[in-house]
Formats: C-alpha cells, sequence, structure tokens
C-alpha cells in the first residue's frame, strides 16, 4: 500500500502540483505555438509522452551505466543527452513510419520539434541526474520511480496544452480589445490558469 | 559592409526581436526575470553560447554534411553552454545555483538553434557574429526590462549584489504575484501588448 502511496504522490505532483508549464515555465515554446487547436495539441501531446519516457529511460540507462562508472558524468552530461535525445526522435520517427502509418501522419510533424523541446531535456537530466533540480529530491530516481515521474510530467504537460487550446478556440468568437489582439491575451489567458495552478501547493502535504 | 552589419544587429533589437516578435526562447525569460540581477547573468551567458556558436558555425558550413547538419549544431552548441556552466559553478556559484537548470536548458533555447539553422549556417562570419550579437542584445533587453518590472512590484525594491538602489520605501505594500509564477506570463503579456501598441502606432 505504501509503494502505491508513493507512486500516487510522484505522479500527483508532476502531474498538477508541480506542472511542468504553469508551475515551472519548461516547454513554453511549442505550449504557445501548438495550442491553436485541440486536435492538434492532443497529437502534440501523444507525441511528447511517447519522447520523453523513452529519452528518461534512455538517459537514465546511460548515467547510471555510462557516464557514472567512466567519471564523465559532470561535464559530458549536457552533449550525451541532447544527443541521446536526438537519436531517439529519429529513431522513433522512422519506426512509426514503418509500423503505422496513420500514427505517423497523426503525430509526424511533431515529431522533429520535440527534439528542441526543453521539457524533454530537463525531465530526462531530472530523473538521471541526481540533484539537478532542487524543487523535488536531492536523491537520484530508481528506473521505475523515473518512468512513472516522466509519464506524469507529459500528463502534465497535455493537460496544460489542451486546456490552453480549448480557452483559445473558445476565444477566436470573443471581443478582445484591439492592442491585447493575438499572443498578448494568451499570455494574460496563461496567467489566470498558472494561478489556479498554484492553488494546488500544499495538496497532500506536499 | 558595415551599414550591413549595423543592419544585422539592430534587427535582433527591434523588428526581428527573439522574444516578442519571434516567440522564441520563451521558457528561460519567464522563469529568471524574478530578479534583474538574475536577468543580467542569464543573458550574458546565452548572447555568449548564441555569438560562438554562431561563428563556429558559419566557420565550418562548408563542411557541414546537409543531412546531420542539426546533431552537428547541437554539438557546437552543447560545447559552448558546458563552457558556461563550468564557469558559472566555479566563480559564481551564488548565481549558478539560483538559475539553476536554466543554464544547461540554453542548449534547447529555440533562439541558438534557430539562428544557427535559419542564418549562420547560410551567411558569412562577420554577419553571423553581428546577428548573433543582436539576438543576444535584444533577448537582454527584453530579459532585464521583466526583471527590472517584476522585481519592483513584486519586492518594492531593486537589489543589486546585496545593495538596494531602487525603492519605493517601506509604506508600499509589494503584490507579491509579480514575483511569483503568474506574474511572468502577465508581466510578459502586458510588455508585448505595449510593444505592439507602439509598433501600430510607427506604423500610422
Amino acid at each position: 500500500m505504501s509503494a502505491f502511496r508513493h507512486y500516487f504522490l510522484l505522479f500527483v505532483g508532476a502531474f498538477i502540483v508541480q506542472n511542468i508549464v504553469f508551475i515551472r515555465f519548461i516547454g513554453l515554446c511549442p505550449f504557445f505555438g501548438v495550442s491553436t487547436q485541440v486536435e492538434t495539441s492532443i497529437g502534440m501531446s501523444l507525441a511528447v509522452t511517447f519522447v520523453m519516457t523513452l529519452a528518461s529511460a534512455a538517459s537514465w540507462i546511460v548515467w547510471n551505466y555510462a557516464l557514472v562508472p567512466l567519471g564523465v558524468g559532470e561535464f559530458l552530461y549536457i552533449p550525451v543527452f541532447i544527443l541521446v535525445i536526438a537519436s531517439l526522435v529519429q529513431f522513433v520517427e522512422m519506426f512509426i513510419r514503418k509500423v503505422s502509418p496513420p500514427l505517423y501522419k497523426a503525430m509526424g510533424i511533431y515529431l522533429p520539434l520535440i527534439t528542441t523541446n526543453c521539457a524533454v531535456l530537463a525531465t530526462a537530466t531530472e530523473v538521471s541526474k541526481p540533484g539537478f533540480l532542487k524543487l523535488n529530491m536531492p536523491y537520484g530516481y530508481s528506473f521505475i520511480e523515473g518512468v512513472v515521474y516522466s509519464v506524469s510530467v507529459a500528463m502534465g504537460f497535455g493537460l496544460a496544452i489542451v486546456i490552453m487550446a480549448a480557452i483559445r478556440d473558445r476565444m477566436k468568437v470573443s471581443p478582445v480589445p484591439e492592442w491585447l489582439k493575438g499572443y498578448p491575451i494568451v499570455f494574460i489567458v496563461a496567467a489566470l490558469a498558472s494561478l489556479a495552478f498554484m492553488g494546488f501547493a500544499g495538496l497532500f502535504g506536499m | 559592409m558595415i551599414r550591413k552589419l549595423w543592419s544585422e544587429l539592430v534587427k535582433g533589437l527591434t523588428l526581428e526581436n527573439p522574444l516578442m516578435v519571434l516567440m522564441i526562447g520563451l521558457c528561460s525569460a519567464l522563469a529568471v526575470s524574478t530578479r534583474a540581477e538574475n536577468t543580467i547573468f542569464m543573458g550574458l551567458a546565452a548572447t555568449f553560447v548564441l555569438v560562438s556558436s554562431n561563428f563556429i558555425i558559419s566557420l565550418i558550413k562548408k563542411v557541414t554534411p546537409n543531412e546531420i547538419r542539426i546533431p552537428i549544431f547541437i554539438v557546437v552548441i552543447a560545447s559552448f553552454v558546458t563552457i558556461v556552466d563550468l564557469v558559472l559553478r566555479a566563480y559564481f556559484p551564488v548565481v549558478y545555483s539560483r538559475l539553476g537548470v536554466w543554464i544547461p536548458l540554453i542548449v534547447v533555447n529555440c533562439i541558438i538553434l534557430g539562428r544557427a539553422e535559419a542564418f549562420a549556417s547560410k551567411r558569412g562570419v562577420l554577419e553571423s557574429i553581428a546577428d548573433g550579437l543582436g539576438m543576444g542584445l535584444g533577448y537582454i533587453w527584453i530579459l532585464f526590462t521583466m526583471g527590472f518590472v517584476r522585481e519592483l512590484l513584486g519586492t518594492g525594491k531593486i537589489v543589486f549584489f546585496d545593495r538596494t538602489i531602487l525603492s519605493f520605501g517601506p509604506s508600499f505594500e509589494p503584490p507579491v504575484i509579480f514575483i511569483l509564477f503568474p506574474g511572468a506570463f502577465l508581466t510578459f503579456g502586458l510588455l508585448m501588448a505595449f510593444v505592439n501598441f507602439v509598433n501600430r502606432r510607427i506604423k500610422k
């Protein structure tokens, strides 16, 4: 039971309490760029979930079985992790194109963008390198914890982007002042959403 | 020649400002602008990486195979980010601990890869340096404005290296929301609306 509780808290913490977009400001470029329609934002969040989980798992393995034994982690982690992510994205793209053309068509255009999505690099590093982010635990994650954590972070990203897309859909027909049209009003909506998410702070004593 | 370089430099500050117009590199801008002091360090770090990677990438553009150019760019950028990471950690540990994850994340800052792909991989060395410098300065001035507004409103004073240089005095009750998360979005949105407003007036 306590193991379940542990993973549940990990999930809730990464999903809403420390929401990656509204509370931690990571992954904002795709968040503002893609959240124009609900449909595309769902595709984007699925692609991010997929890549983020794989990338975190791969970086965890590389960190624990290659970088730490060789003693080069401290100064090589940035290039190594970004290369892991870039090659993983390439690989996933080729794999999906071969195995499932409809799925490739659905999320194909988003995949290359994910390489430069800072959410993926941040989560992969956070899961692998102990003490990378003070907000969370100072000790490293176990492999299972890392996978659960990155799925929850990715779902938090998906939640944020879908909420935003739905609001922006409604906003197309609402009277926005001339000087706020376009991105400024989107930022103000994001401010309100972020204010709402701050209300989750302290949930379950976190 | 000089005029051309100057126009490459100036466009980053105004008409092609990375944050306000191109809408790239937002994450770090919103996250580190809680204090004016932080924004200077973050801006300088990003500008250093931007100028050096633009320089190297424009030097090697002839020998870079087109198919694998993105991984090559990323390795160049990652090397400079590692330099900044280690230098800051060694000489400015306090600043490093405040900027935290944002220094390693310069690697995936879209401004840098974007300029490498759109500009430095096609143009000459001097132009690329001017472009990098302009984009970096454009990033710094928006960042500093945001940091200044947020710190002044959110805490009621501006502190630079432990010295208070500007203060509303003790009777001012600061709205803390400005240094919290929603304040970042709000300040950025209003700043952007202001820039739009001014641009529209200029065009008229």
